[in-house]
């Protein structure tokens, strides 16, 4: 009763914090129980918390002891899983050194807690107060479209990729993509794949051996997608192309490619492609075909992206632009109920 | 929690700075609190005090009264006294004057003194000493002398001598 009179009489500081490849963004919400006071939003050229980030963040947390600090959980070792249900969550992942949510009594949300300890070391100073897993705010951010359709969610983030496969809100297929170490993975399990080419003392190959007859089967898949261009196909994708319509992309022009962003689009195609690939193989899924997918583009990805989903992998794409601070930002205000 | 993985610390308006306002503030006032009291008491004690006072005042007052009432009652005492005193000796002189008064042949038997004469029984070996040794001084004094004799067995005379002294106020009365 009477914290909450006290609690009342003050502002409340939000201090989000999100970690980028190279830099960091924070994002300070200062809002009473009705309103937002103020905010500010500063990007700082460093990773870890240094001297000039702490006085930013200093100088608005000294104004109310009612201030809590929020994170992104940017460590690669986490994941979401289709269930609640304890003895059927070993099926997914051992979670034994993981610390794990359910959500709505449905899906899980897992992140490594060596992981968890180290951001709450890391953020010792000014003492981290709520650790979000990007699939919450994915799910958060579709909201709307998360309980009403069978669709690929994706986060895209500065070095991670967070995909997720709802239907009707029920979870069905998820994966934390790392950037970095999933390209590297991926060119390492390409090597290991081509084992079947032997190398020569000499390093020539032997083309003999190269067994052609799969490379020919592949071509004539690919031959398939003239069957696409029936007559269904594009009536279905120009009803998409409405439904797009409806949705805001046409309110926000998508950046048109450079080398840079081409590279990194390819990048982040690849990982959605082969994660997909997973979920159609892995019995542990139920797999249907997904036809939509929406992205919440957290760095502003080019139109590359979106070209490639629809030409490769013929999906109808929606982008919805966000800031991920802000909205790590408007989880925090969830949970403290404002 | 709903979505964070971690319990948010328990925040406090306590922080160091105002718990530091906070005790100084308290002191303060509890200073404050404790100089008022003191004053309240003091005004408290200082009004019983009053109180006291004038009650005892008031008594004091009652008791002067009473001593000078006592005072003007030890004063009459003490005047009445003196006059006692000086009337005592003026008895005793006259007492004395009187033996001296009465021969050696005539012997007093009992003498009675009255506010404003004197009787004196006694034995005189003849009615003519007693007339002229005791009456004729007794009659310079009194105003009134009348003497009776009636005759002892051995040939003396018993005698009652009644003398009185008019009052001058009297005296101007007859006139």
């Amino acid at each position: 009763m009477l914290s909450n009179f006290l609690e009342a009489l003050y502002h409340k500081v939000i201090v989000n914090i999100v970690i980028k490849r190279s830099s960091c963004d924070v994002y300070i919400e200062m809002c009473s129980k009705k309103a937002l006071i103020n905010s500010e939003m500063k990007s700082f050229d460093t990773t870890i918390l240094n001297e000039s980030m702490l006085e930013f963040i200093a100088s608005y947390t000294k104004e109310s002891p009612y201030s809590y600090l929020s994170i992104l959980d940017m460590s690669p070792d986490q994941g979401a899983i289709p269930t609640c249900t304890k003895n059927r969550l070993p099926l997914y992942k051992d979670l034994a050194s993981y610390e794990f949510k359910c959500l709505e009594e449905n899906w899980t949300y897992y992140t490594s807690k060596s992981d968890l300890y180290e951001i709450e070391k890391v953020y010792k100073q000014v003492g981290v107060d709520f650790i979000f897993s990007p699939f919450t705010l994915l799910y958060k951010f579709f909201e709307d479209k998360v309980k009403s359709s069978f669709a690929l969610f994706i986060l895209v983030q500065d070095s991670f990729v967070s995909l997720s496969i709802f239907e009707d809100s029920l979870l069905v297929y998820a994966e934390h993509l790392d950037m970095e170490t999933s390209i590297d993975d991926e060119l390492l399990s390409q090597v290991m794949d081509d084992d079947e080419i032997e190398l020569e003392e000499s390093g020539g190959i032997n083309l003999e051996e190269v067994d052609v007859i799969d490379d020919m089967e592949d071509l004539e898949d690919f031959g398939d997608i003239e069957d696409l261009d029936s007559l269904e196909e594009i009536d279905e994708f120009s009803q998409s192309q409405d439904i797009e319509e409806e949705f805001y992309e046409a309110d926000e022009p998508i950046i048109e490619s450079d080398d840079d962003s081409f590279n990194e689009d390819y990048q982040r195609f690849s990982l959605i492609q082969t994660s997909l690939g997973h979920y159609y193989k892995d019995k542990r899924y139920e797999s249907q075909f997904v036809e939509n997918v929406y992205i919440a583009d957290g760095v502003g990805v080019s139109s590359d992206l979106k070209r490639y989903l629809e030409e490769e992998m013929f999906l109808n794409v929606y982008i919805r632009h966000l800031d991920i601070a802000m909205e790590v930002c408007a989880l925090a205000k969830e949970e403290l109920g404002l | 929690m709903i979505y964070s993985y971690i319990t948010p610390k328990k925040k406090s308006i306590f922080t160091q700075e105002v718990q530091l306002l906070l005790s100084f503030f308290t002191i303060t006032i509890v200073m404050l609190l404790m100089t008022y009291s003191f004053l309240v008491f003091k005004n408290y004690s200082f009004t019983q005090e009053k109180k006291s006072l004038s009650t005892q005042k008031v008594e004091l007052e009652k008791s002067l009264l009473i001593m000078k009432d006592k005072i003007a009652y030890i004063e009459k005492q003490k005047m009445l006294s003196e006059t006692i005193y000086t009337q005592n000796i003026v008895l005793k002189d006259s007492i004395s004057n009187l033996f001296d008064l009465v021969p050696l042949r005539i012997t007093l038997s009992e003498a009675q003194l009255l506010k404003n004469g004197l009787i004196l029984y006694g034995i005189t070996p003849n009615k003519d000493i007693y007339n002229f040794m005791l009456q004729a001084p007794l009659r310079s004094i009194f105003h009134r002398t009348y003497s009776s004799f009636y005759p002892a067995k051995d040939g003396w005379f018993r005698f009652v001598s009644t003398n009185y002294t008019d009052n001058e106020e009297e005296l101007d009365n007859d006139e």
